[in-house]
């Protein structure tokens, strides 16, 4: 595994989308280098920010009530 | 006087009414099953549409559709993913003409630079990203060319796999991988340019 390799399954690997094999080498590669190592941390917290900020918003009651209403003419 | 000897059918044959037990079995499994993935459907809406009424008839429309097409659904698989196919194609049927424009953009023509190379030197722990709000990046996902925003979103804000993804948005593994590739590079580029221009980071003389 070299550097460029590494690069190339960033998002697959902090997705978790690897198979085992190729994750336990990724996970090898950025103990051994330290510069990958800093990439993926980077990323990952901007993925971890990204979900964060993104997942909190949920429906209005009202249109519960209203979905509600129309399937079941409550 | 003619008289057509057939009606026109209708494009779905109405299914035979249920019995009252089955009406509340099919009900409380809808409930169970779909009505539980509201706050997904609703948050992917907004994104696709771009404005909360909107949304919220999509959301509406969409559950419509699902409940009418509830004994199509095997019971237990995968609910969110079969709300959100059906969402997307009521969007792209009948919203998307309405509100937002499909784009012209070559979309392979993006090449969103490295933001973390940007800041290796000033913030190479991004903790600048801890000073941008919600809103700010809600905003950043809808300056996204459509097909990179829905990818995003659904990894990201719904955190569906690739390969639900694919299914949903009915493309290939490799294509959802490259258009979340470049949402996020583009996202990113969009935030440090916010950040830049707030002041929380210097940023480079190039950038």
């Amino acid at each position: 595994m070299n550097c460029r390799e590494c690069a190339e399954h960033l998002y697959e690997y902090l997705d978790r989308e690897l198979t085992p094999d190729l994750e336990r080498e990724i996970r090898q590669h950025l103990t051994e280098c330290p510069p990958c190592g800093e990439h993926f941390d980077f990323e990952k917290l901007f993925l971890d920010f990204l979900r964060a900020r993104c997942r909190a918003q949920g429906a209005p009651p009202e249109l519960k009530h209203r979905i509600l209403r129309e399937l079941f003419d409550e | 006087m003619p008289t057509p000897t057939t009606p026109p059918s209708p494009p779905v044959p109405t299914p035979a009414p249920l019995s009252p037990a089955d009406e509340a079995e099919k009900r409380t499994s809808f409930e169970r099953e779909a009505l539980v993935h509201l706050d997904s459907l609703y948050r992917v809406a907004l994104r696709l549409t771009g404005n909360a009424a909107e949304a919220d008839d999509l959301v509406q429309e969409t559950m419509l559709k699902a409940y009418r097409a509830w004994e199509q659904y095997q019971k237990g698989t995968n609910a969110k993913g079969w709300l959100l196919t059906i969402l997307r194609h009521a969007f792209i049927n009948e919203y998307r003409r309405r509100t937002r424009h499909p784009e012209t953009v070559d979309l392979d023509a993006i090449e969103p630079f490295s933001v973390f190379e940007e800041l290796q030197d000033e913030d190479p722990q991004g903790t600048f990203f801890d000073r941008i709000v919600d809103d700010e990046v809600l905003r950043a996902i809808d300056q996204l060319p459509e097909q990179f925003r829905e990818t995003v979103v659904l990894s990201d804000v719904e955190g569906l796999s690739y390969e639900e993804i694919a299914r949903v948005l009915d493309v290939p593994v490799g294509t959802v991988k490259s258009r979340l590739f470049r949402a996020r590079r583009l996202l990113q580029q969009q935030l440090y340019d916010y950040a830049v221009g707030m002041g929380y980071i210097k940023g480079s003389s190039t950038g």
